[in-house]
């Protein structure tokens, strides 16, 4: 029961310090507003500050716990001693006694289910890899570390950081845990909501329709971002409608954190920025009020807390919106492709058929992973909530935050708008508020996991019981997360068997947050696709190069020569796995006075010039005229034919080449070379094991379900590999000898 | 504000990591040389651990012999570690019992849906076969399937099962 305190006191300290830096700047600036408003906005704009404040430890690596309890004892003992905790806030009318207790029974069965699945060991697989993954590693270090092996590490993480101050105390949990405390907060701010414009039976029903979620439910106990981001965006919807009443300048300060604490969670929320600054500029405009200086002190405001994430990246991996934008911004650590791969599949999830969607985020929630139930059927009835001047607001803000779901079919990407979407549909019942009341019931019955379970799709992704045992800790930490997470134990595989310090491989995602080990992912950076191209290589035909490209030309003294693509392929890359340059039939040995060059993707270039078939230069985008290799000499050579090694995704591209000549001067040596095709006659497994080790590679772990998982256990001989480790027969873990 | 903003370009632009125009070659490797030592390409029936190698008409193995009896098509599958010089190498016996009942008996030997062979034999008692193949018919990065095809089985007349030949090992050799 000790490990369960400390989970409880670290959550609640970091809430608490994120509450008082909140109430204390609200004090400050003496903004008018409903008590329970107050508490709330504070706690949102509080966790904004604390964010940012951890940045700057972060950035410093001063995080470390007597800093930490040094800032919490800090802000809180700084709201005591002003009186900042005591809200000066009128209380909003009394709710109807059946309304209040109706919500009140709904409100605490939900929240007995969420707040033990919350304090249950983290087991959600974002969270496990990536969210509290980059956490585990700052907390480590103190601070920030460089990482430029995994694209999520170059999100922004505003949430996050809140989650490195529980995390240093309590770990895992106490991060879900501050989770749930945004999830608590946007929830009374529903409430909130509907008793400001005058309609608490609006509010109560629209915060049932939120909470109950399965979800929301579901994002909001776990390690994720989604639901904090609600949080805030809704945080700003709620102050820009108080702004617009009454105009006061200083709400235009935790609006302006509140827009760029939307970014620093989330790069979705960009969102935010249009959103705020065009509602102001709009406002100001039609009251033909002075527009400048509103929208000049919110873009500095959120700039501030967008900045430091945009200057991060750009420091560490060359481009400020990494992982996206990589045309834009081109770098050695994401490729292009991997980009625009990642958003086709996000915007289909595998479902063939989009019209599948509506039934997907309500009912069935196999393909989105997760769902709102069936009540949200009833969406397209929210229309009628236009009528109101609340209801227009509502939908203008549950558009705009609902954007991103045309880049992500996931559920999750819908709950930012969720909030709205709730109120809206509330509103439009406003006028029959006992069908309201059933409503909110039903949609809470229909969400309680035993029901929902009779009409969701099994595998739907959803909380299916009350950890009460794994949550007090009666069951241990490790033999919970071993029988919920395959991914869990083949983690703990890595930390038992590989020596400190060494990374290790892998095609899909591990358990990061449980590990100091670095786990290079497959998919996860440009450094691990090339370890992944390497890995797959011997093992499918279509990876090796099998076709030469043979340009033969009458001898020239040149001194350099380039392949220069030609075409535009429809889906392929382009690559060279050696470019080899020969002179009267005997080829020239490489020397060390060359230099070579590539665009695009110049970093790589010497994998065309290592003489081994299992790396290769690639593009890493779709072949495009303009791409080319090149070799220059250093001085003139006389050669005659220059042969190219590539894969058969090359059958779609065209290459032309071009030789330099003493003068400077480039022209075309030949466009029609002699195609062949020379099957691979070694096994080239070895070669590849080989390369990762020179990569700093020595351990890799592969699940059965991974390509061709089973040719690394039976020919472990001809990898050069040995099996020292297996999890359950599922997955096997090697060590390159 | 005019000293601080020159300072922070400054250290935002030093932090920027720079990367040469041009890289020279890099270190040359040497695949030609792997060994695959450890690997045999040769399936054993008297191993232990063949079953994985196994795809079809090779019956269990019987207790204290080092062979197995096979159906009409016995097939196994082989990684071929390279593909050039590779022979087709198969020992295996025709049990004179069956030879009786059989009479001449006629075995095909496929590699890959490719027959490379196909021999009548006269006569019952250990056989060993080896034939070169193509180097275009394998490959490396999947298994090759392997398969002698038998014209005609012998029936136990004590219980009416049917049996092929008695094989011992089978693979690819230099």
């Amino acid at each position: 029961m000790f490990a369960v305190a400390v989970i409880l006191f670290a959550a609640l300290f970091a809430a608490a310090t994120a509450w008082s830096l909140g109430a204390v700047l609200l004090r400050k600036l003496a903004i008018k507003l409903y008590r329970v408003e107050e508490r709330l906005l504070a706690f949102l704009v509080g966790s904004a500050c604390l964010s940012a404040i951890l940045f700057v430890l972060a950035a410093l690596r001063w995080v470390h716990r007597g800093v930490l309890i040094a800032l919490g004892v800090l802000a809180i003992g700084y709201a005591f001693s002003t009186g900042a905790y005591r809200s000066k806030g009128a209380r909003f009318p009394p709710l109807p006694p059946v309304w209040k207790w109706a919500f009140v029974a709904a409100f605490a069965a939900f929240t007995y289910f969420y707040l033990f699945n919350a304090l249950a060991p983290e087991v959600s697989p974002d969270g496990m890899a990536y969210h509290l993954g980059e956490v585990a590693k700052y907390s480590r270090a103190h601070g920030f570390v460089r990482i430029t092996t995994n694209i999520y590490a170059n999100l922004s993480q505003g949430v996050e950081l809140i989650y490195l101050f529980a995390f240093a105390f309590g770990k895992h949990s106490a991060a879900a845990l501050v989770h749930f405390t945004f999830l608590l907060a946007v929830t009374f701010l529903i409430v909130s909501y509907g008793r400001r414009i005058g309609h608490p039976q609006v509010g109560s029903a629209a915060a049932i329709f939120f909470y109950a979620s399965p979800v929301i439910g579901l994002d909001g106990t776990i390690a994720y971002i989604d639901v904090a981001l609600a949080a805030v965006v809704f945080g700003l919807f709620y102050l820009l409608q108080i702004w617009d009443q009454d105009r006061e300048a200083r709400l235009l300060v935790p609006i302006g954190i509140l827009t760029g604490f939307a970014f620093a969670v989330k790069y979705t929320a960009f969102l935010a920025v249009p959103y705020a600054l065009g509602f102001i500029l709009w406002k100001q405009w039609r009251a033909r009020r002075p527009w400048f200086r509103p929208a000049l002190a919110t873009a500095g405001l959120a700039l501030i807390f967008i900045a430091p994430w945009l200057v991060k990246n750009w420091i560490w991996v060359e481009n400020p919106f990494s992982p996206f934008a990589n045309r834009l911004f081109p770098n050695p650590y994401v490729h292009v492709s991997f980009e625009e791969d990642y958003r086709r599949s996000e915007q289909t999830y595998g479902m063939t058929d989009l019209r599948q969607i509506p039934r997907q985020l309500t009912v069935k929630g196999e393909y989105v992973q997760g769902f709102y139930g069936p009540l949200f059927l009833l969406t397209p009835l929210a229309l009628l909530a236009l009528r109101h001047r609340a209801g227009r607001q509502l939908w203008l803000a549950a558009v705009i935050f609902g954007l991103p779901y045309y880049a992500n079919v996931g559920a999750r990407f819908l709950i930012p708008a969720a909030p709205f979407v709730s109120l809206a549909l509330a509103l439009t019942f406003v006028k029959a508020t006992d069908l309201l009341f059933l409503l909110m019931l039903a949609h809470a019955v229909s969400c309680w996991p035993s029901v929902a379970k009779r009409y969701c799709a099994p595998s739907a992704w959803r909380l299916y019981e009350t950890p009460v045992e794994a949550a007090l800790r009666i069951e241990p930490e490790e033999k919970f997360l071993s029988r919920r997470s395959p991914q869990y134990n083949e983690t703990m595989l890595i930390n038992r068997l590989v020596p400190p310090g060494e990374r290790v491989f892998s095609f899909g995602q591990m358990t990061d947050a449980y590990t100091s080990h670095e786990i290079i992912v497959g998919f996860q950076g440009a450094f691990n696709e090339v370890l992944r191209d390497i890995l797959w290589t011997p093992l499918f035909s279509s990876y090796q190069s099998t076709r030469l490209l043979t340009f033969r030309f009458p001898a020239r003294q040149l001194t350099a020569v380039r392949a220069v693509q030609t075409q535009h392929a429809k889906d392929v890359q382009w690559g060279i796995a050696e470019l080899r340059v020969s002179s009267s039939g005997t080829e020239l040995p490489r020397q060390p006075l060359w230099r070579l060059r590539a665009h695009p993707n110049p970093w790589d270039v010497q994998m065309a010039f290592d003489n081994t078939p299992v790396t290769r230069w690639r593009s890493w985008q779709v072949a495009a005229p303009g791409m080319f290799v090149q070799l220059d000499f250093g001085s003139s050579q006389v050669i005659d034919t220059v042969t190219l090694e590539s894969a058969d995704e090359g059958y779609q591209t065209k290459v032309k080449l071009e030789g330099r000549d003493a003068q400077g001067q480039w022209t075309t040596l030949s466009q029609q070379p002699v195609e062949t095709e020379h099957p691979t006659q070694v096994n080239l497994r070895q070669g590849a094991a080989a390369e990762l080790k020179a990569r700093g590679i020595r351990y890799f772990i592969v699940e059965k379900t991974d390509f061709r998982s089973d040719d690394f256990q039976m020919y472990s001989a001809l990898w050069g590999i040995k099996c020292i480790g297996t999890w359950n027969s599922s997955a096997y873990l090697y060590h390159i000898e | 504000m005019h000293r601080i903003l020159p300072v922070a370009l400054l250290i935002l632009l030093s932090a920027c990591e720079r990367y040469p125009d041009s890289y020279p070659p890099p270190e040359q490797r040497h695949p030609s040389e792997e060994k695959n030592a450890g690997y045999s390409m040769v399936v054993e029936m008297s191993d232990p651990g063949v079953e994985w190698r196994l795809v079809k008409d090779i019956y269990p193995p019987l207790e204290g012999v080092p062979w197995r009896w096979t159906g009409t098509q016995p097939t196994v599958r082989i990684l071929a570690a390279r593909t050039d010089h590779l022979k087709l190498m198969a020992d295996f016996s025709l049990w004179p019992t069956a030879f009786k009942q059989t009479g001449a008996v006629e075995l095909t030997f496929d590699v890959n849906g490719h027959a490379l062979d196909k021999i009548r034999y006269t006569s019952p008692g250990d056989k060993h076969f080896e034939r070169p193949i193509p180097p275009d018919w394998l490959m490396t990065d999947v298994e090759s399937i392997v398969s002698i095809h038998l014209d005609k089985l012998y029936t136990a007349p004590e219980d009416g099962k049917k049996f092929g030949f008695i094989l011992s090992r089978i693979g690819f050799v230099d």
